[in-house]
């Protein structure tokens, strides 16, 4: 059932125009990031070679390319899971789900599978291009896969958070900038200064603290376990709103 | 594990057991103490004013809508304890046909049969039986938002017909056809009520008298009459019940 309710939503989203011009944006936006961030490492490659523990090019592109691609990633998947629920609401559709032998779990899930699906064509897209490096240049895969689930466990956060909101109103604008305003909240988090004891918890919320292990080669446990609470909490509430609009009508 | 589910059953012929049905959406929108029980072969027709209650009515039957007290069963599993076993031997069609623009007739039709857990040959099967049943054949590879309002109506019927349920609610089935297709309709229903039992509002008493055999009057969220459709004057029945 998680699979039909996920090929649904993923080749809904592939017929979708909006979803292709988005495809184009991020993949020129990775080609751009990709050869400027490969002429800088050329530029600066003598510099670097000079220090005592010099960066190779798979440490500098993880950090110069595909780490600042979870920015682009943060705001790209709440747009491709906004329409998930809100659309269905709108469009009265939701009444098919509702009536069927479909439980809210799977709903959810194969609706998140489906957006993170196409999401993950692109991810693949962004890593590709440093793997391709691997025809010329020696590169160090592990880190290269460090920085890759990364990537997927920041880009499957985004999309539960998109999903999220998308359960929880009609209008899909509205579903998009609570929950931009909220993961951009928590990237924020991680550059604030708090002087204060009492909220210096708050910088553990921070996506952004959470990636930079992944992306210097070193997965830490309670990163991973950030990021998987994280989807599974979005993913929760999500069930538990749809559960509720049986009983509320709306 | 179908089997061990089905060895839950509640034993009974009916198709359809509601009883005491209460729900409080607003201070407007109420449903109060609704009984129903329907057996296969029963065609019931759901009269009332607009705003009387028939459409809350069907979604708590449909299980889009939970009851604040009272009980559904269908085909003797209950809404509340066995939700997907319930839910998979009903058809619904609301008002609002459940259609995605961007769907192929045959896509969608196949996606509906999918999720109610047909699959393989039966799946085909049942697919081409209702795109027949539903004169669908000259739209099959068309998309439903190209569609025009009787075909969409006919495409939201031949979904909540797909999987052969025990129980077919349609609201207001009759909405968008043309007089033909009407006819059509019609037919339709008295062949799936061969096998099933179908409730369906309507505020056509002409349409309720032609199809149903029996008839429930709804006024202001109360079941003021349920009664065998005996062919005598349905509009001074309707008129009765409603003073």
């Amino acid at each position: 059932m998680i699979t039909t309710i996920a090929h649904l939503e993923s080749r809904r989203l592939l017929r979708n125009m909006q979803t292709w011009v988005m495809v184009a944006i991020m993949a020129a936006l990775f080609g751009y990031l990709f050869l400027k961030q490969l002429e800088s490492f050329l530029v600066v490659q003598e510099t670097l070679a000079a220090q005592d523990h010099p960066i190779g090019l798979s440490g500098f592109m993880s950090v110069r390319y595909l780490e600042p691609l979870c920015l682009a990633f943060t705001l790209v998947a709440p747009l491709f899971a906004m329409r998930s629920f809100s659309e269905e609401y709108r469009q009265q559709t939701f009444a098919l789900w509702q009536s069927s032998p479909v439980s809210a779990s799977a709903l959810v899930t194969g609706k998140f599978l489906g957006v993170f699906t196409v999401l993950a064509m692109l991810i693949a897209l962004a890593c590709g291009m440093l793997f391709i490096m691997k025809f010329y240049v020696a590169i160090d895969i592990p880190l290269m896969l460090s920085a890759a689930l990364g990537l997927i466990l920041c880009t499957a956060t985004c999309t539960a958070c998109g999903i999220y909101f998308s359960t929880l109103t009609h209008n899909s604008l509205i579903a998009i900038v609570a929950s931009l305003a909220l993961l951009l909240f928590s990237w924020l988090l991680g550059s604030a200064n708090f002087a204060s004891l009492p909220v210096q918890f708050l910088k553990d919320l921070s996506i952004a603290n959470h990636l930079h292990g992944f992306f210097q080669g070193y997965i830490q446990t309670k990163d991973i376990a950030f990021f998987v609470l994280s989807i599974a909490l979005f993913l929760g509430l999500s069930i538990i709103k749809i559960d509720a609009l049986r009983h509320t009508g709306q | 594990m179908a089997a061990v589910l089905d060895n839950n059953k509640e034993s009974t012929n009916f198709a359809l057991q509601a009883a005491s049905l209460n729900k409080r959406l607003s201070a407007n929108a109420a449903v109060s103490n609704i009984s129903l029980n329907l057996q296969r072969g029963e065609v019931l027709g759901l009269l009332g004013l607009n705003g009387a209650g028939k459409t809350t009515t069907l979604r708590m039957l449909s299980g889009v809508l939970v009851p604040d007290s009272g009980t559904v069963s269908i085909d003797g599993f209950s809404l509340s304890d066995q939700p997907l076993q319930a839910r998979s031997r009903l058809g619904y069609l609301p008002d609002q046909p459940p259609l995605y623009d961007d769907l192929r007739v045959n896509e969608y039709l196949i996606l509906a049969g999918k999720i109610r857990g047909l699959r393989g040959k039966q799946l085909q099967e049942r697919q081409s039986t209702v795109i027949e049943q539903c004169m669908l054949g000259p739209v099959v590879g068309k998309h439903i938002g190209a569609l025009s309002k009787g075909y969409k109506q006919r495409v939201g019927l031949a979904q909540a017909l797909i999987h052969e349920p025990a129980l077919l609610l349609l609201d207001e089935p009759s909405n968008g056809l043309d007089p033909q297709q009407l006819e059509g309709m019609r037919t339709l229903i008295s062949d799936v009520a061969v096998t099933s039992a179908v409730i369906l509002s309507t505020h056509l008493l002409s349409e309720a008298q032609a199809i149903c055999n029996r008839v429930a009057i709804i006024h202001e969220g109360h079941l003021v009459t349920d009664q065998a459709s005996t062919g005598e004057d349905l509009e001074r029945i309707f008129q009765g019940a409603i003073q």
